[in-house]
């Protein structure tokens, strides 16, 4: 093997050698400098290489033939070989990407850029304290000349704001390693570690200037508006060396000098991180400037790893795995941010939507925003949840708050400036992008997606199956050229095997009833729900690997057995949904806040399980009917995520926009089968939480008041909506109302109607949407009153109308009425007539939108520009009927659901329930036969028909125009229809209720955010001396903090 | 009193001087060349303070004659190495200085000003 101190001699060699080049061709120094670089690149590798693949130990290299401390020695161990692997890596790439600016500058900067890469090795490998002064300084002193590469005044300035600082922090450090001497007699760092400076009359001040001076390297808010300033100003090229190699190298130097302060230095170490965790997301929010925004990332991401280090007491054994995989992950996807902002160049987030024509760099721009996230199947969302769950295991549960907070505001501005990107863009501005300058991009995605798949593997969490949706998305990524219609039927064919292999396969042998039923909404209904993509014309880039996503996600969930499989499903499934509504041309905004919602009740679910784990030391979903002390907590905290998916009162804000802006084949998805993971979740807590384990019995009361709640308000808002979609969205949030009521009643028949309801709901909510889009697919509009008349156009559209609203109601003799029937039941023999009045008034509430729906949409005279319209397309029409088949099958015969489900439940809750004789099933209320029902219903409706259609013959037609209008012609016509705000009475009653106080309340407090973030930034004034200050202020204050002076 | 009044003491007392006026200097002066011979006199007072303190008590200088038992060398004498980097300290002190008043070389070229507040540009 090559020896570590070739790379010191290699870099400088051959730095010194670029001097004679400087006249000659600048590829040819170039090409020498890039050699050379891939070499010492090479050889960390070959290191880090024998560190993983045998026992290669860790070896020390003396210089000069003497042992330290009358020589410099150098380590080489596993840690040294990763930090260099990525520090050579990313020079590599760093150079490629800036071969335009370094050819420009010719050998000198060439030299500098070599030199700048050289000292961070030295600085990562020596093991003596004042050479690793002297190469940080190296390291500082070429990175301010490559400041220089961008001729711009800013630029200029800040690299002098740095200058200043980075000036008075090594001259700390400087005289905290003399005195260090002094005290210590060794500037060997293993002998200070040994010699216990802390202990010796005078050393803790040795210590202190030591530590606050790598501490300050780190850039810790708010001591850090020269960094800031830097990353903002420098070319992006060079904002990517500082978050990617300078700081992963600053972070390296306090793991290696941490131990001088020994065990008394890890608190303030963790409580430094958590200030510029917090700190730095939450002024992010603010942020408009994209690099700014990044360096503010980077800044609270070393903050993150910080608050790591200094737990790695905590995280035991999985500290490495914790560290590096959150270390790494951020390291390639923030260089890879710069180098795509590089790219862009534009300052402002608001200007990224360039790209929107390049779905290349989107795929990177999200690949890397995700990875910042912690969303899977990126690394750091295994790093996260090991994180937290062994967090959650000693207990610390301060740390995981703090921890999830910080995450959270980050999410809040990457996710914002994600939506931004995908704005519309007018501006027909040409974006160039230049091969050497997108090739480091993608080399850096790819490094993430191996990472991915190396940390799944090495968590020991996941098991290969779980790679399967995966390959099959980038499969359909990599065959994103075909046409629509090739890879729709691949996708069909996708799940289609994938329901074969889990319902028959597994779930049917093992007559696992609840999990038959929602693999059968999500997969199946997936398949229903794709048909309809043949209608559009084109590729559709992007929309089937997100699809195939999010159904394995759904698939995942049911799946599930521990809390992890649990949680990485339903963040896939999030994620996945989140980029499928974001697709919606109006989306943006929207999306954008489904995706805050679901995290943060991601987050509180996380939480949830964390606290489980605490106290059962399992992550089995089982163990969760185990906890007993933390069981209110576990049981709010995990359901929080779950009302979020379903909408409920208080967190339903996203909803209505989000099912109306996105694709019209995308509403069915998530209005029919995404929220019913909410259901799945529920159930699945319930089943543990409140069945088996008596200690939490007051909650399904409270949810019980919020699905009752739920269920009128969304009922209300519905009635008095014009954009059709959206009257269809509100609903959603009113019947998700009932199933959640339904399921907190905790008897038989509750959860008879509750999962029952979902199977019915999920058909007639898919057959609405299909219905309601198939008609937006004809007439171009959304608006209810824009309609009219339509049914002599679309009969069959009118016919799936017809059937979804009969159900929704509840009426007879569709199945909706056997809901209702056992509804009654169920409030009856619990006892919430209250809450049950609720759910019955806003069942009523809901005949008013069923009955504009109808109305509004099919009778009455056709508008004007509608009169050739035809019948929907016949992909819109085929799983319509699907569908009603289904409705109908169900409707006749209840017993097939009902049965099995009854006898599954009574596994829960033996004794109550529907008791059946042939197709009549009673309670102790009462019977009801469906049957029968349908067929007294079906005689009736015939003779009615037969009558009216013989009467039809002498009924005289009034044509649409034979109206006169005396003379007048309003100005807009279709606003003097009935149609046209046809609730306004009402709303005059009762609007108070649908008043958007919520949706206020919630702005209130990002408003206020916002503000306060805005006052605190304040503070960074741009004025290098200011800057100076904080930096010696901060000194203070942590010299003052460290010996108890605060 | 006299005996507190030793080289060492003299040393470290005039090193943290001038380490406080150059932080002074460096703090409150307006003018971007006046900042920088503030950090060029911390930088000097840095070295002073290394200088008079860049040694451990009682052990002599490294030197292997009758008075250094070359066994046990290692432990009577004195490291040079802190005070030899004394030097290193100093040319990396020069680098930084000179590249400092490149930069502000640089920023009067392009803005013909050398007041500090004039460079607020990038700010919050």
């Amino acid at each position: 093997m090559v020896g570590p101190i070739y790379i010191i001699a290699i870099s400088l060699g051959t730095a010194f050698s670029l001097g004679f080049f400087k006249k000659a061709n600048r590829n040819i120094s170039f090409g020498l400098m890039f050699f050379a670089m891939a070499f010492v690149t090479f050889i960390s590798g070959q290191w880090l290489y024998a560190f993983l693949s045998h026992q290669q130990e860790t070896i020390q290299i003396f210089t000069a033939g003497f042992k330290p401390p009358f020589s410099i020695s150098l380590q080489m161990g596993f840690h040294e070989a990763v930090f260099l692997t990525m520090i050579n890596v990313l020079g590599l790439l760093s150079a490629i990407y800036l071969f335009d600016h370094l050819k420009e500058k010719g050998a000198n900067m060439m030299m500098v850029f070599m030199l700048l890469f050289m000292g961070l090795n030295v600085v990562v490998m020596t093991r003596d304290i004042f050479n690793l002064f002297v190469f940080l300084e190296i390291s500082s002193i070429t990175l301010v000349g490559l400041i220089i590469l961008e001729k711009k005044q800013d630029a200029i300035s800040s690299g002098f704001k740095y200058l200043i600082a980075s000036g008075i922090i090594s001259q700390i450090l400087l005289i905290g390693i003399i005195a260090a001497y002094y005290y210590g007699g060794s500037l060997f760092i293993n002998d200070m570690v040994d010699s216990n400076l802390l202990f010796v009359k005078g050393g803790s001040v040795a210590v202190f200037l030591i530590l606050i001076a790598v501490v300050l390297e780190l850039k810790p808010f708010p001591a850090n508006g020269w960094a800031l300033d830097v990353y903002q100003s420098a070319t992006p090229g060079i904002g990517a060396i500082v978050s990617g190699a300078v700081a992963t190298t600053s972070l390296f130097i306090l793991y290696k000098l941490l131990p001088i302060g020994g065990d008394a230095w890890l608190l303030p170490i963790g409580i430094t991180g958590v200030i510029s965790f917090l700190g730095s997301n939450f002024l992010g929010i603010n942020q408009k400037n994209a690099n700014r925004i990044l360096g503010y990332s980077s800044i609270g991401q070393v903050g993150l790893l910080m608050i790591i280090m200094s737990l790695s007491k905590d995280l035991g054994d999985k500290f490495e795995f914790v560290f590096f995989s959150i270390l790494i992950s951020h390291y390639l996807a923030k260089a890879g941010l710069f180098w795509i902002s590089g790219i862009i160049n534009k300052d402002e987030i608001g200007q990224w939507n360039i790209i929107k024509n390049k779905p290349g760099l989107i795929v990177l721009t999200g690949v890397f925003m995700l990875t910042l996230l912690g969303l899977p199947p990126f690394p750091s969302f295994y790093g996260k949840w090991e994180l937290i769950m062994n967090l959650a295991h000693s207990g610390n549960f301060t740390w995981i708050a703090i921890i999830l907070l910080g995450s959270f505001f980050e999410a809040i501005y990457l996710l914002r400036w994600f939506g931004k990107t995908l704005m519309n863009n007018e501006n027909s501005e040409e974006l160039i992008v230049k091969f050497h300058k997108i090739f480091p991009a993608v080399i850096s995605s790819f490094l993430i997606l191996m990472f991915s798949f190396l940390t799944a593997r090495w968590s020991g969490l996941m098991s290969v199956k779980y790679f399967i949706p995966f390959a099959i998305a980038l499969l359909l990524f990599a065959l994103d050229f075909l046409p629509v219609f090739i890879k729709n039927i691949m996708a069909i064919a996708t799940v289609s095997w994938y329901s074969y292999v889990l319902i028959y396969q597994t779930y049917i042998p093992e007559n696992d009833i609840l999990r038959i039923i929602f693999g059968f909404i999500f997969l199946i209904g997936a398949i229903l729900l794709l048909f309809p993509g043949f209608t559009f014309k084109g590729k559709r880039r992007g929309f089937y690997p997100l699809v195939i996503l999010m159904f394995s996600g759904l698939a995942g969930l049911i799946e599930a057995r521990t809390t992890f499989q649990f949680f990485f499903a339903w963040e896939m499934m999030t994620l996945a949904s989140y980029l499928l509504i974001i697709r919606g041309k109006n989306a943006k905004k929207t999306s954008f806040s489904y995706i805050l919602f679901s995290m943060a009740g991601a987050f509180m679910m996380f939480i949830g399980f964390g606290l489980a784990y605490f106290e059962t030391g399992s992550i089995s979903l089982n163990a969760l009917a185990d906890v007993l002390i933390y069981a209110n907590w576990v049981y709010i905290l995990v359901a929080v995520g779950f009302l979020v998916k379903i909408a409920s009162l208080g967190v339903h804000i996203w909803l209505p926009d989000s099912y109306t802006e996105a694709d019209d084949d995308v509403t069915p998805m998530i209005s029919s089968i995404l929220v019913k993971s909410g259901v799945f979740g529920l159930i699945i807590l319930m089943l543990s939480m409140s069945l088996k384990n008596a200690a939490s019995s007051n909650i399904p009361y409270i949810l019980g008041w919020i699905g009752a709640l739920s269920a009128l308000i969304g009922n209300m808002l519905a009635i008095y909506q014009e954009d059709v979609k959206k009257l269809v969205a509100y609903s959603s949030i009113g019947i998700m109302g009932y199933i959640l009521f339904g399921l907190s009643m905790m008897s038989h028949l509750g959860w008879l109607t509750a999962i029952s309801y979902s199977i019915v709901h999920f058909l007639y909510k898919a057959l609405l949407f299909l219905a309601v889009a198939g008609i937006i697919y004809r007439t171009k509009t959304r608006n209810i009153y824009e309609m009219g008349g339509l049914i002599k156009r679309m009969p069959l559209s009118f016919i799936s109308v017809l059937i979804g609203i009969i159900t929704l109601a509840g009426m007879p003799p569709l199945v909706g009425f056997a809901g209702k029937w056992m509804f009654y039941n169920a409030v009856i023999l619990k006892g919430w007539y209250f809450q049950g009045a609720i759910v019955f008034f806003s069942g009523i509430v809901a005949f008013l939108y069923c009955f504009k729906l109808i109305h509004n949409i099919f009778l009455g005279p056709i508008k004007d520009n509608h009169r050739k319209l035809k019948e929907t397309s016949v992909w819109w029409l085929i799983p319509q009927f699907v569908l009603i088949i289904g409705i109908m099958i169900i409707s006749v015969y209840p017993k097939i659901i009902l049965e099995p489900i009854g006898l599954y439940l009574s596994m829960y809750f033996p004794g109550e329930g529907l008791v059946w004789a042939g197709t009549t099933a009673s309670t102790s209320l009462g019977y009801w036969d469906a049957t029968q029902i349908m067929m007294v219903f079906a005689g009736m409706f015939g003779v009615i028909f037969i009558i009216l259609f013989l009467m039809s013959r002498k009924v005289q037609v009034v044509e649409q125009f034979n109206i006169v209008f005396q003379a007048e012609r309003p100005e807009r016509p279709e606003t003097t229809h009935y149609a046209h705000n046809m609730y306004a009475p009402y709303n005059k009653a009762l609007g108070f209720l649908a008043a958007p106080f919520i949706t206020n309340s919630w702005e209130f407090i990002y408003e206020s955010f916002h503000a306060i973030g805005d006052q605190i930034r304040k503070f960074y004034t741009g004025n290098g001396q200011t800057y100076a200050l904080h930096i010696v202020m901060y000194v203070v204050a942590f010299y003052l903090f460290i010996n108890g002076g605060f | 009193m006299m005996e507190k009044l030793n080289i060492q003491n003299i040393g470290l007392t005039v090193g943290i001087l001038v380490i406080l006026v150059g932080l002074w200097g460096l703090l409150t002066q307006k003018n971007l060349i006046k900042i920088v011979i503030g950090f060029a006199l911390f930088d000097t007072g840095t070295h002073i303070l290394m200088v008079s303190i860049g040694y451990i008590k009682y052990r002599t200088a490294p030197i292997l004659d009758e008075a250094v038992d070359i066994r046990n060398a290692a432990k009577l004498v004195v490291d040079p190495i802190p005070q030899a980097l004394v030097l290193t300290a100093i040319v990396i002190g020069l680098g930084i200085t000179a590249l400092m008043l490149s930069y502000v070389l640089k920023m009067y070229q392009n803005k013909k000003s050398l007041e500090i507040n004039n460079y607020k540009d990038l700010k919050w």
